[in-house]
């Protein structure tokens, strides 16, 4: 999480209504990481990002700082916008990326471009639900209590699951790093 | 040891793999935000769903507020609507005016309460033309025969408690001089003072009986009632002249009998009769008594008076109307509550059922994808 984020998030602390703009400024890349991870459609993504801060704009005066962070919450309504787009696709998820067959020879892997491409192509074999994890963590940079507040379980439960997910990119990648 | 170093250069490989937003769209999106997502900025958004965003976005504490000022704010114009734009205390005022001049020189509710196919005599003629006018008045408005009326009428007075007893003579007085009867009269003295009259009055008389009471003090309230017994009276009279045909006819009878037995059963017959006669005939009488005098209900209150602040309208007044305003809104509120309870019960179930289906579809959208 940058500083950036941090000092957003103790603000919002002190304040009763979540300070929007700042908010705004610190997230939206994150948010829009979290989204693109997610749904691996940048076009998506991008109606998506906008979609959660319309929403969060529209509801800042019912954010209450007692029930979790500013960024937790932003999160909460990006991974309904989110979901609600997956709802609207089905089953049939455009990929803007081609998927990288992650089972390739690992031999083959000679530069760093080609690693990106490994792992992608990795995610994109990821179940939603972890590829969302990943993203959360990784691409969004939200803490695992933040991300148990977003999807709803438990901080240790979300560390098991995201070893396990990360044990599974490993395994994709094997021998590559 | 291995596996967390792996980890971590895999972290660092999806760190670098992190997507980033297009410039285009990161500088269209902060216009939108430095707009403050104006609904001109959204594409086919039509008033509907901008309210319906609007109400999404009220807290619940502000939806309930909201809501209770728009309740109470249909409740204060229906309170409008039904009062009129002269308000409570006016309509009072007017009620009572128009009840004077109802009972002032001019008087014709009488004929104004009979029902349509009741010809009531104008009480100016009937009283100058003496008790037997009503009934020839009536005979003149159906050529074949008059019809029998019965009157009735309350009058409230409203009068100072040291006046009680002043107006009850008065009302004596008025009742002597239309020749009514007194059957009952109570009058109190003291901080409860008061009286009330139950009166017979020659229908002849009445309505100048009731100029009469109305002039006494301030009217607060009148109550004028008519019935037609013209159906009743001509059955009875007919019973009775068949009766008395009867009668007659057994009398004849008995003339021309030639036996005891023959005798004896004729003049039971005949009792039994002339019993059946008596009894109509005092129908009959009852009948054309209630047509020829009305009942007539006077009191004297000590109440609410337009004297006691002088005629004007003050501070009582003024409590008395905010009083009845409340009471009407209360009601209005309570009507509202009991339209949109339910309904905003059934709005709750449909959006919790809404929630929870949105939700597992979240769920699957997720685990599907």
């Amino acid at each position: 999480m940058s500083e950036a984020a941090i000092a957003a998030q103790e603000a919002a602390k002190e304040d009763a209504s979540v300070d929007f703009e700042r908010l705004y400024r610190s997230s939206r890349d994150d948010v829009y990481a979290y989204a693109a991870g997610l749904l691996r459609d940048w076009i998506a993504a991008e109606d998506v990002t906008a979609a959660a801060f319309e929403r969060a704009y529209r509801k800042r005066s019912r954010f209450d700082p007692a029930r979790g962070s500013a960024r937790a919450w932003l999160f909460g309504i990006a991974r309904h916008a989110a979901l609600d787009e997956l709802r609207r696709r089905g089953r049939h998820t455009d990929l803007s990326v081609d998927p990288v067959d992650a089972t390739s020879a690992p031999g083959t892997i000679e530069s760093r471009s080609d690693l990106r491409l490994l792992i992608e192509g990795a995610l994109d074999e990821l179940e939603a639900r972890e590829r969302e994890l990943v993203a959360l963590k990784f691409f969004a940079g939200l803490s695992n209590g933040e991300i148990a507040r977003v999807v709803g379980i438990s901080a240790s439960n979300v560390g098991t699951r995201l070893n396990r997910t990360m044990d599974k990119l490993r395994e994709a990648c094997d021998g590559a790093l | 040891m291995e596996r967390s170093s792996e980890h971590s250069a895999l972290a660092a490989l999806l760190a670098e793999a992190r997507p980033t937003p297009h410039e285009d769209f990161i500088k269209e999106l902060d216009e939108r935000v430095a707009a403050g997502f104006s609904p001109r900025s959204r594409v086919g958004s039509s008033p509907l769903a901008g309210f319906a965003e609007w109400v999404r976005g009220l807290s619940p504490q502000r939806l309930l507020v909201s809501g209770a000022v728009a309740l109470l704010v249909i409740a204060v114009i229906t309170v409008a609507m039904t009062s009129g734009s002269s308000g409570p205390s006016d309509e009072r005022s007017s009620g009572t005016l128009s009840l004077l001049n109802r009972i002032g020189p001019d008087d014709s509710s009488d004929s104004a309460v009979a029902p349509p196919a009741v010809s009531s005599p104008p009480v100016e003629e009937s009283s100058a033309a003496g008790e037997s006018a009503s009934t020839e008045q009536g005979a003149a408005s159906l050529p074949s025969r008059h019809r029998d009326i019965e009157r009735s009428a309350e009058i409230g007075l409203i009068a100072d408690p040291d006046d009680v007893a002043d107006d009850s003579a008065a009302v004596f007085a008025a009742v002597h001089d239309a020749r009514g009867i007194v059957l009952h009269s109570t009058t109190t003295s003291g901080k409860r003072a008061g009286a009330d009259f139950d009166l017979l009055i020659p229908s002849a008389r009445l309505g100048d009986a009731l100029a009469a009471f109305s002039a006494i003090d301030e009217v607060g309230s009148r109550h004028d009632a008519t019935e037609d017994i013209t159906a009743p009276t001509i059955s009875t009279s007919e019973k009775l002249r068949d009766s008395r045909a009867r009668i007659d006819g057994l009398l004849a009878q008995l003339s021309t009998a030639e036996t005891e037995t023959e005798m004896s059963a004729i003049e039971a017959e005949l009792d039994r009769e002339r019993h059946h006669a008596s009894r109509l005939r005092a129908q009959l009488d009852k009948l054309e008594q209630r047509t020829e005098f009305s009942r007539v209900s006077v009191s004297i209150e000590t109440g609410i008076s337009s004297t006691d602040s002088g005629g004007s309208w003050g501070i009582g007044d003024a409590f008395h109307d905010a009083g009845h305003i409340l009471g009407i809104a209360a009601g209005v509120t309570l009507i509202g509550l009991a339209v949109l309870g339910p309904l905003a019960l059934i709005a709750l179930l449909a959006w919790l059922a809404h929630r929870t289906w949105v939700r597992a579809q979240r769920r699957r959208a997720l685990r599907d994808a």
